[in-house]
């Protein structure tokens, strides 16, 4: 079966280096306000949005992405 | 004269195919002849009435620590499993340089509740190499290994502390490919990383800080010895773990390795959930990927106290805060400073449920004994008080000694789970042997398998289940020479009776270094445990001082073909 004819799942994307939201709303969400943008990634990714900032000082600051995390960048399907 | 001969025995050979009455020479370490054998044997089995089948092999299990104490790892090898699975969930315990001892041993009892005290009394660390933790646990091996290599202590071994803080460098994951390969090549089966696990400070573990292109690097590496590739994924989300699962697919088509995610739990609130997952496994196969998802056979039980830190409360951030980072002497008082035990009782409110139905199991004291076996629900009741009240009172009166089991709660249908288990692409494991050793009895998954769905449900044939456990474990796995009752295979052999094999109940047992204890289920039904074509384990005689555990798959010479999946 070729991955074309795979059933559609919600869409996602593995995050680049040094994504943040607002990256990853350019790239995935262009000719949405990034403001509008953002909020709507957030509120489907509840599990990275939700969790708590990094170690004090640490690289990753405030921002709670991981390299490692799955970003959908659609809502959840009926 | 053969070295030993099993007579009279029902084979239920590994393969699936109907079960056939002969006797089973062995040789040295081989199966040398089944059929009907005349010649004598040095030792003879009578198996009449019993079931002989190829060894149960274990894939998930955390027993990297405890096999430095005990290379039987106890008391798995008396259930029937002959080789086990360490070093899952991106954690093994090599290679390790001094300097991280400590951040490994906060992860392992993080994630997989092992006490401190374990690690400080029952280990003398004289390794750093994969080769030289190897070398470390072969003497006195009993079992056989077959450990996996965890990306996170990879990441530790090249990057230091920034392993926790960032992704790698090119150059850093270049090095990390050649710790790999030095890993793969002194014994390691594969690899292994977690995409939810969090350290001991409740921060993400290393591997959470690769990047897709690093978590690749390495999938080349495995690609390049044919080697599996282990995960756990965001189990508790159907959309993550089906993303996690189209990643996993990708690499597997791109490099030809095998992969494996672990746990897939079917619980009354996420039977769609798991509908999809296999769907997408499923297709997943049908384009040539190999994503195979592993569930356990038991049900959900989980048992605690306070002495110790246990994931049943990780959702209920003010009590995780208080009994992770709280001395005893800090929690007892926590719970009796009024303030902060409304705050407690207010943010327990969203399990009210479960509080009732917890079964008090132990206690210390005389006066609370005769409360022992009720449930929370019953003792409130004769306290006149609320059930939250009552555990929180019991726990101090018993200076946190008082254990509570919150019994059965998930993944316990018989027709779902069932269905599950003899899906031709889903892989029996996740059995988590040797950690949580405070929360639930690892052990007896496979004596529950044949107990439970095989005698008791009908649902599977003694030979499906026979053959899920063995030959297609070995074959996912990619361990040759096992896994099968067949002329010229090593000879991994358990006996057992298919009219009682079963799980004993769980029991509290101190028998972990530095006074630790543990829940233990004692095996039942099961006669004898071979390795290697050395008897390892007998319900008579208990475990032999003869030990013949290997390192897997390293050490076999010679290979043939596997047959099953």
């Amino acid at each position: 079966m070729p991955a074309a004819e795979l059933s559609t799942v919600r869409k996602s994307i593995l995050p680049q280096r040094g994504d943040t939201w607002a990256t990853i709303a350019a790239r995935s969400l262009p000719g949405t306000p990034e403001a509008e943008a953002v909020s709507q990634l957030q509120s489907w990714n509840l599990h990275v949005f939700m969790r708590a900032a990094g170690v004090a000082g640490g690289v990753r600051g405030t921002n709670p992405i991981l390299p490692s995390d799955v970003i959908f960048i659609e809502a959840p399907r009926a | 004269m053969y070295d030993l001969v099993i007579r009279n025995g029902r084979v239920v050979d590994g393969s699936g195919m109907p079960a056939y009455n002969a006797d089973i020479a062995l040789s040295g370490n081989r199966i040398a002849k089944i059929g009907r054998v005349s010649e004598k044997g040095r030792k003879e089995i009578d198996a009449e009435g019993k079931v002989v089948s190829p060894g149960f092999i274990d894939p998930h299990t955390h027993f990297d620590a405890q096999l430095l104490w005990d290379g039987y790892a106890k008391p798995a090898l008396s259930h029937g499993v002959t080789t086990i699975v360490p070093g899952n969930c991106s954690l093994s315990l090599a290679p390790l340089k001094t300097e991280h001892r400590m951040k490994l041993v906060g992860m392992f009892n993080q994630i997989e509740e092992m006490p401190y005290k374990a690690f400080k009394e029952g280990v003398v660390w004289d390794w750093e190499t994969f080769s030289e933790y190897i070398t470390r646990i072969r003497k006195g091996l009993a079992i056989n290994v077959a450990p996996l290599v965890g990306h996170s202590v990879i990441r530790l071994w090249v990057m230091g502390d920034a392993a926790m803080e960032r992704t790698a460098t090119p150059e850093e994951i270049a090095a990390m490919q050649g710790v790999l390969r030095e890993c793969l090549d002194a014994g390691a089966i594969g690899l292994s990383t977690s995409y939810v696990d969090m350290d001991e400070r409740l921060q993400p573990v290393p591997s959470r800080y690769a990047d897709a292109d690093e978590v690749e690097a390495f999938a080349s590496v495995l690609g390049e010895y044919g080697r599996i590739l282990q995960i756990v994924p965001e189990f508790y989300d159907a959309d993550l773990t089906i993303a996690r699962l189209d990643q996993l697919a990708e690499l597997s088509l791109k490099y030809a390795i095998p992969t494996t995610f672990s746990p897939l739990f079917v619980n009354a609130d996420n039977v769609d959930a798991v509908d999809r997952v296999m769907r997408r496994v499923d297709e997943q196969f049908a384009r040539g990927a190999r994503v195979w998802p592993q569930v356990q056979t038991r049900p959900i039980d989980i048992s605690f106290c306070f002495a110790v830190p246990s994931l049943l409360f990780i959702r209920l951030p003010s009590w995780y805060r208080i009994i992770r980072f709280g001395t005893p002497e800090q929690i007892v008082a926590a719970f009796k400073d009024a303030a902060t035990r409304e705050k407690l009782v207010a943010e327990s409110a969203v399990y009210a449920a479960l509080w009732p139905n917890l079964r008090l199991r132990l206690v210390q004291t005389e006066a609370n004994k005769k409360y022992v076996g009720m449930t929370v629900g019953e003792i409130a009741a004769a306290r006149a008080t609320t059930p939250i009240d009552v555990m929180i009172d019991l726990s101090i009166e018993e200076n946190l000694d008082a254990h509570f089991l919150a019994a059965d709660m998930g993944h316990n249908s018989d027709e779902r789970v069932g269905a599950l288990l003899k899906h031709p692409r889903v892989h029996i494991g996740a059995s988590d042997g040797g950690a949580h050793i405070l929360s639930f009895s690892t052990y007896g998954d496979t004596g529950f398998l044949f107990a439970h769905y095989v005698r008791e449900l009908n649902s599977m044939s003694i030979e499906s289940a026979v053959k899920k456990i063995t030959s297609e474990t070995a074959a996912i796995w990619g361990i040759p020479d096992r896994g099968l009752l067949q002329q010229g295979y090593i000879a991994d052999i358990v006996i057992f009776d298919p009219k009682t094999i079963n799980r004993g109940e769980e029991k509290y047992v101190q028998d972990v270094p530095g006074d630790g204890s543990r829940y233990i289920r004692d095996a039942m039904g099961v006669d004898t445990v071979i390795v290697g074509g050395g008897v390892a384990w007998t319900a008579v005689g208990g475990y032999n001082a003869e030990t013949r555990g290997a390192i897997l798959p390293g050490e076999t010479q010679s290979t043939r073909p596997l047959v099953a999946a």
